[in-house]
């Protein structure tokens, strides 16, 4: 008895320890708003600014040829350029290298390249046979660079002088200004220090983008300086530095401490509200990218249209996203995100509706439901959203189950096809690149991201026909009939619009978060 | 003692091999591989085996496990597949960290959990059970309570609230305080479960011992009750405790994964970690042929000080 007593009142104790902690937990919120914006980025005496950002990830290196990975491609988007980049706002193509360029008929393009621009670290001018060098180097085997393939429609590159670089392509494509973007394959190396660095070149890049390396320790802190002769002047900001910070809660917390200035994405609704709450700045972008729900058409169920337009009636994921992911997500209509260039409203629209789900599945010769496995990985587990569609998907008689496995693997499984039903998030500015991957027979899985194993003839000829159409009225048009018909037979049903948050303090301003979720740190600056 | 020493190394060098056998063919089993991994979501088929044939993955098994053993006799740990760093620099930058918070941790439970569990242990054999309970359930508590919420609780606690330790920064030994500083609070997280767990541990081994006839003697000698239960009961008492602590700083050397996640520590267990999850093969081989390594000398250690405090034992 005296046992069970005592038991009792340490756990008395204990909870009253916790409730402490709880309430100061809360108080600290007041405290938050604060130091929200009135500390400064600036060091100490030297009048430079330093801004320090959450890096939440082991970074793998910074080489265009084989970098991987956002978080990466974020720190490499500020070293290097392209011919051509994205408008941080709109996501359009805007020169980079190339000040201007011609094409008449989608296959010759002709660029013009800018004038003293200078590479980092003393590397000297930049010019045409930078270009010839970089774009060279991605097809050669020996660099085995996965993103080679991007240029399998190049008949030639050539580089007639110092400012002029000329590519001319196998069969027209009106979206080749994507491929030479500061992004992966399009961003521009330095012959002289792939060749010094060698192996290392990953952690040793030289780039002419806004920002060079000063360091890299790849297991606590990534360090980067302006370059002073960047073509467009140098950064307002003078150092970078980017720490290694993996848990989501710690990064709220040094926000809120003050350790650092930006925290570089954040996935917990949670959090977003702890640092709203505070009066953090919420730097965000709507909708970047849609997730998909792929269904594997050579499932005998899945494979009759009815069953997915059913599917698309009987869950109500604008609901789930209000729900569960207030912040993070939002319904989804089309499989392009409304900025897109070539994005159509008039595509088929499936509301809510579990009587005409119903309906559908006894049309199909469904009446009795079925059953149906979701593959997904471990890392997220089963999420609230999975658990809410299922119920949705309960009410009209189709059971989900769901498989996890952890990420290497389902990636595996989800290339090969070994499933029923699966999830795709492609972060992507160029239509083409969502439209061709998931709707061309070329690119049917393990080849490519047509999962589905989506084959229509038609669409097939329209998607080919809009990469050879100059005229924009005509490839609008073209676009909008592809997204009609890949709407009314739903290979895909897209389910979320992404959001993507880095949190920051007041002072911090131009935070702009692009369509491929990265930042120009070009345009941020410390107020 | 040599007799001995050489049967050790016999035994090391069996088990290591045997751990660097079982590690590299089991790690292939797992569906996946390091192509895949840094493949990740967008990546050709076509691509993805030309990725394969360079980082060597398509030749045959038995050809990359001589290879592998190659290596390992030229004492060559290699570079990581994904991201191209040596593996013995990254150990040699983790280890020093891992130490450095498991020899601490290791300290600050020993110096608490041993007087504080014989003082339980005490206590219980006088009959007052209201104190000893106090101490177990606390120590029982404690115990349960899952690293990563701990570790949660005190950075809201310590960092937060009291701004007394930051929550991230640079781990470098440039800056001894702010190392310190840093480290702190991890130390607190293992420490407090490691105090619970060996407290629990000493308040029994020394409880039967005091029931022992040797300790009655002492006591009928007049020998003070200090010296009776700190010298006669706990010396005596010490064996299973060595045992635990021996085996506890095993585990910590090989690093916590979670504790080291939530405080952005680069120590041994992210690394693992981070092997596993882009199917790194040289890296978690090399990282798990290092576990195997510690926990062997660590069991010689504790052979040894076996001895130290039971001369009866032979070896």
């Amino acid at each position: 008895m005296r046992t069970w007593k005592w038991g009792f009142t340490c756990i008395l104790v204990l909870l009253m320890f916790l409730t402490a902690c709880e309430t100061s937990g809360g108080g600290s919120t007041s405290e938050g708003t604060q130091t929200a914006g009135t500390s400064s980025g600036e060091a100490a005496g030297s009048g430079e600014k330093v801004l320090k950002v959450r890096f939440y990830d082991d970074p793998a290196g910074f080489d265009p040829a084989n970098i991987f990975r956002i978080e990466n491609e974020n720190i490499a988007f500020n070293i290097f350029s392209g011919l051509t980049t994205y408008d941080s706002k709109t996501g359009a193509i805007i020169p980079d290298l190339a000040e201007s360029w011609e094409n008449s008929d989608n296959q010759t393009w002709k660029f013009q390249l800018r004038k003293g621009v200078k590479w980092q670290k003393g590397y000297g001018e930049f010019t045409s046979a930078d270009v010839l060098y970089s774009y060279h180097r991605i097809l050669d085997p020996v660099t085995a660079s996965p993103y080679a393939a991007e240029f399998n429609n190049v008949e030639s590159f050539e580089a007639p002088d110092p400012h002029t670089f000329v590519v001319k392509l196998k069969k027209p494509d009106g979206n080749f200004l994507h491929q030479v973007a500061n992004y992966h394959q399009g961003q521009i190396v330095k012959k002289e220090a792939v060749e010094e660095f060698g192996d290392k070149i990953r952690w040793n890049p030289v780039g002419t983008g806004p920002y060079a390396v000063e360091k890299i320790d790849p297991t606590s802190e990534i360090v980067l300086v302006r370059h002073e002769e960047y073509y467009k002047g140098p950064a307002p900001i003078s150092k970078l530095i980017f720490s290694i910070m993996k848990d989501d809660a710690t990064a709220t917390i040094a926000l809120q401490n003050g350790e650092i200035d930006l925290l570089m994405r954040t996935n917990r609704e949670e959090n977003l509200d702890t640092l709203e709450k505070a009066g953090f700045k919420m730097n965000r972008v709507d909708n970047y990218a849609v997730s998909l729900k792929v269904f594997n058409l050579e499932h005998p169920i899945l494979s009759n249209p009815k069953v997915r337009q059913a599917w698309a009636h009987a869950v109500d994921f604008q609901a789930i996203a209000e729900g569960v992911t207030p912040n993070l997500q939002m319904g989804a209509a089309n499989l392009m995100p409304e900025w897109m260039e070539g994005y159509s409203k008039n595509v088929p629209i499936y509301e809510y509706n579990p009587e005409k789900a119903k309906q559908l599945l006894q049309e199909a010769g469904y009446a009795n439901g079925f059953k149906v496995k979701n593959l997904a990985t471990s890392a997220t587990g089963v999420t609230d959203q999975m658990q809410l569609e299922q119920e949705y998907l309960k009410a009209v008689g189709i059971q989900l189950e769901f498989e996890l496995v952890d990420t290497p693997t389902f990636n595996q499984k989800r290339n090969r096809g070994e499933f029923e039903t699966a999830t795709r998030l492609l972060p992507a500015v160029n239509p083409d690149m969502i439209l061709f991957s998931f709707l061309h027979p070329d690119n049917i899985s393990p080849k490519g991201l047509n999962g589905a194993r989506y084959n229509n003839p038609e669409v097939t000829g329209k998607l080919e026909a809009v990469r050879a159409e100059v005229d924009p009225g005509k490839r609008k048009v073209l676009y909008e009939e592809i997204q009609k018909i890949a709407m009314t037979e739903l290979p895909y049903l897209p389910t979320f619009g992404g959001n993507v948050f880095w949190p920051s303090k007041q002072n911090i301003d131009g935070v702009v978060i692009n369509k491929l979720a990265q930042v120009n740190f070009y345009d941020v600056d410390i107020k | 003692m040599i007799n001995y020493t050489m049967k050790k190394g016999l035994q090391l060098f069996v088990t290591m091999f045997g751990v660097l056998t079982l590690v590299f063919f089991s790690i292939r089993l797992i569906p996946g591989d390091p192509a895949a991994a840094i493949a990740g979501d967008s990546l050709s088929a076509e691509a993805l085996e030309e990725l394969r044939e360079k980082l060597g993955l398509n030749a045959p098994l038995w050809a990359q496990y001589i290879e592998y053993l190659k290596s390992i006799l030229s004492l060559d740990l290699g570079t990581t597949i994904t991201t191209s760093l040596p593996i013995a620099g990254l150990l040699l930058k983790a280890l020093p960290i891992t130490l450095i918070i498991a020899v601490f941790t290791v300290l600050l439970s020993v110096i608490i959990a041993i007087p504080l569990g014989t003082i339980a242990a005490f206590l219980a054999h006088k009959g007052k059970k209201a104190l000893d309970n106090i101490i177990t359930w606390a120590a029982m508590l404690v115990d349960l309570m899952p690293s990563f919420w701990t570790a949660l609780l005190l950075m809201l606690f310590l960092s937060l609230n009291l701004r007394l330790f930051p929550a991230s920064g640079a781990i470098s030994f440039d800056d001894p305080v702010m190392f310190f500083m840093r480290v702190a609070m991890p130390i607190l997280v293992l420490g407090l479960t490691q105090i619970a767990t060996l407290a629990r541990i000493t308040r029994t081994a020394v409880l039967e011992v005091l029931n022992e006839d040797y300790v009655r003697t002492a006591r009928a000698m007049g020998t003070s009750e200090i010296i009776v239960v700190f010298r006669h009961a706990l010396k005596n008492a010490m064996l299973p405790i060595i045992t635990v602590v021996g085996l506890s700083f095993g585990n910590l050397l090989n690093g916590t994964v979670i504790v080291e996640f939530i405080f952005s520590i680069p120590g041994i267990g992210s690394l693992l970690v981070y092997g596993i999850n882009s199917r790194d093969y040289p890296l978690v081989q090399n990282v798990i042929l290092f576990y195997a390594f510690v926990f062997v000398a660590i069991n010689f250690l504790t052979d040894l000080v076996y001895k130290k405090f039971d001369p009866r034992v032979q070896f």
